[in-house]
């Protein structure tokens, strides 16, 4: 119980969030990592799946790279990433030491969920609907982005959702080779015997986790295109009303 | 006929693990018992535990040539951390090769607190001294120390030392430096508390990037850092084109490499003290750094690393 107490204490003690080091500059920073690193991996991977999910192949070859991305284990890549020449550990920006390597190596992480789910938005858009939209003449362009992209969205959007908070949770591994984040207040604390700090930090990064979990979920409620009409099941009940309206009048 | 079939072989492949799992039992549960059993001296069996980082193993294996050329059966469990083995020791483990530091602290700390005064200084007699009546309560006895320390050390490349003249840690003083060290060091009084306190070096960051880790290396050799962490019998900095500094103020606790043996199991075998004295004798910390570089650099195994010192020691035949 005591630790738990320790930990409790840690956390309201205002000093432990300000400073250089304190935990909400940490959590600044792997906040910019994880955006940037969930930016960059939509604007790679998304219009390369969108595209082949409207043509309909290719995707076994996207999804199967991109998958390769989750059999490696993003530590090691990252270790490898620091020992080579280019990027190495060098600062970068407001990234920190070895920013470009944890960059590059959180972007491979958050493309596999990106791409499948992007793959399989497009790729699953009805076929009727489809046929419909080049029965009216659409070109590919028109078909993609006023009739597939529009009904894909919610998935699109799941799919980076999936992403933001596997990418979050993970990019504590930058402390491992002393770069910026959270995850500099929890190894700081195991090596240093300070267990309520690590037990602190690895709350504060769940917690923002969570936040950013129903942050997300929201914005993929605004993205459902069949959201106005409430439910699709409602005329259909309604139909059945007047239906019995009619048997018994 | 088929599912039967299947089924009756499942069955008897789960009665086969169960009969192994009772002899693994079985053996487990002997062993503690076996030792005591053999007459006193003139072999027997004889546990060996420690830590598993490189130097530790070539250590022990260097115990293990010796007491089996004594007549023992040896058994070697290395683990990652003191706490693991020193809940088996003394007891089922019978002997342990350590740093008089580590073991005096680790007691230390374990008996009387987190926040307990310290009982090492820089010198070991001294140290194992303070400790002697923590370590009869434990059943331990400690041998003669050798001359061979392994403590924290700091070491900066062959070119900073030669442009700023710098050899001792005392020719810092006064300097801005970053330190790559183990992320335990920041603060402590044997790495960057003892450098900014008692040295008078201004350390601006601590990078934690590991104990004398490739990261660490990288990050003074890229000159990124200008002081790294290791420990005094790093066989690798040389071929690297790095220099330890001296530690010319003491600030750093005796970590000489000494025996530690089960006091009831040492009343019981008074023959293996003989070949481990004999062992800390012939080391010292320059050949204990050159055999750490040979297992470290050259890859050659530590078991004939080992075997090759005995035999050029004259402490084993060949």
């Amino acid at each position: 119980m005591n630790i738990f107490a320790d930990t409790w204490s840690y956390l309201t003690d205002p000093a432990n969030w300000q400073g250089s080091g304190g935990i909400l500059a940490r959590l600044l920073e792997q906040l910019l990592l994880t955006g940037t690193a969930l930016a960059l991996a939509m604007l790679i991977g998304m219009p390369i799946a969108l595209w082949l999910g409207h043509l309909g192949r290719g995707g076994f070859l996207a999804i199967n790279i991109s998958n390769v991305g989750r059999a490696i284990p993003t530590f090691a890549l990252l270790a490898l990433l620091v020992s080579a020449d280019w990027p190495g550990s060098a600062e970068f920006g407001p990234y920190g030491r070895a920013g470009l390597a944890t960059l590059i190596a959180l972007v491979l992480f958050a493309l596999p969920p990106i791409v499948t789910q992007s793959y399989v938005a497009v790729r699953e858009v009805p076929g009727e609907v489809k046929e419909s939209a080049r029965g009216m003449g659409m070109t590919g362009r028109q078909q993609l982005f006023r009739v597939e992209l529009p009904l894909a969205l919610p998935l699109v959007v799941s799919g980076a959702r999936l992403a933001l908070v596997q990418v979050w949770a993970t990019a504590t591994i930058a402390a491992l080779v002393a770069g910026p984040g959270l995850g500099r207040i929890i190894t700081d604390g195991f090596y240093r015997s300070n267990y309520p700090q690590g037990i602190a930090g690895a709350i504060v990064v769940a917690l923002v986790a969570l936040v950013l979990e129903v942050a997300a979920a929201s914005l993929q409620r605004l993205a459902d295109p069949l959201r106005a009409s409430s439910g699709r099941g409602k005329p259909l009940s309604e139909a059945g009303h007047t239906l019995q309206e009619a048997e018994t009048g | 006929m088929h599912f039967r079939r299947s089924i009756a072989a499942l069955a008897s492949l789960g009665s086969f693990f169960l009969v192994t799992a009772c002899a693994g039992d079985d053996l487990n549960a002997e062993d503690p018992d076996a030792t005591p059993q053999t007459s006193a001296g003139g072999g027997g069996e004889v546990a060996i535990s420690g830590q598993s980082f490189p130097e530790a193993e070539l250590v022990a294996a260097m115990y293990t040539h010796l007491l089996e050329d004594a007549g023992y059966t040896v058994d070697v469990k290395l683990v990652d951390t003191r706490d693991v083995y020193m809940q088996q020791f003394p007891g089922q483990v019978d002997v342990v090769p350590e740093y008089v530091g580590g073991i005096v602290d680790f007691l230390n700390v374990t008996e009387n607190g987190a926040d307990a005064d310290p009982l090492t200084t820089s010198d070991a007699a001294e140290s194992i001294g303070n400790a002697e009546s923590l370590l009869e309560g434990q059943g331990i006895t400690l041998l003669e120390p050798s001359e061979a320390t392994d403590t924290n050390a700091f070491f900066v490349t062959q070119e900073y030392s030669e442009q700023n003249g710098v050899t001792t840690l005392s020719d810092l003083e006064g300097e801005t430096v970053t330190l790559a060290a183990a992320p335990d060091c920041e603060g402590r009084a044997d790495c960057a508390g003892g450098l900014e306190e008692v040295y008078g070096i201004d350390i601006e960051e601590v990078l934690p990037l590991g104990f004398a880790s490739p990261q660490t290396y990288k990050s003074v050799l890229d000159g990124e850092s200008q002081l790294g962490l290791t420990s005094t019998t790093d066989g690798t900095l040389e071929s690297q084109g790095l220099v330890l500094l001296e530690d010319d103020q003491a600030i750093q606790p005796a970590q000489n490499l000494v025996p530690a043996v089960s006091t009831e199991f040492l009343d019981e075998h008074p023959d293996v003290e003989e070949p481990l004295t004999a062992l800390m004798a012939a080391l010292t910390t320059e050949n204990l750094t050159e055999l750490n570089g040979r297992v470290a650099v050259d890859r050659e195994a530590a078991e004939d690393v080992a075997h090759d010192f005995l035999v050029e020691q004259g402490l084993l035949e060949e």
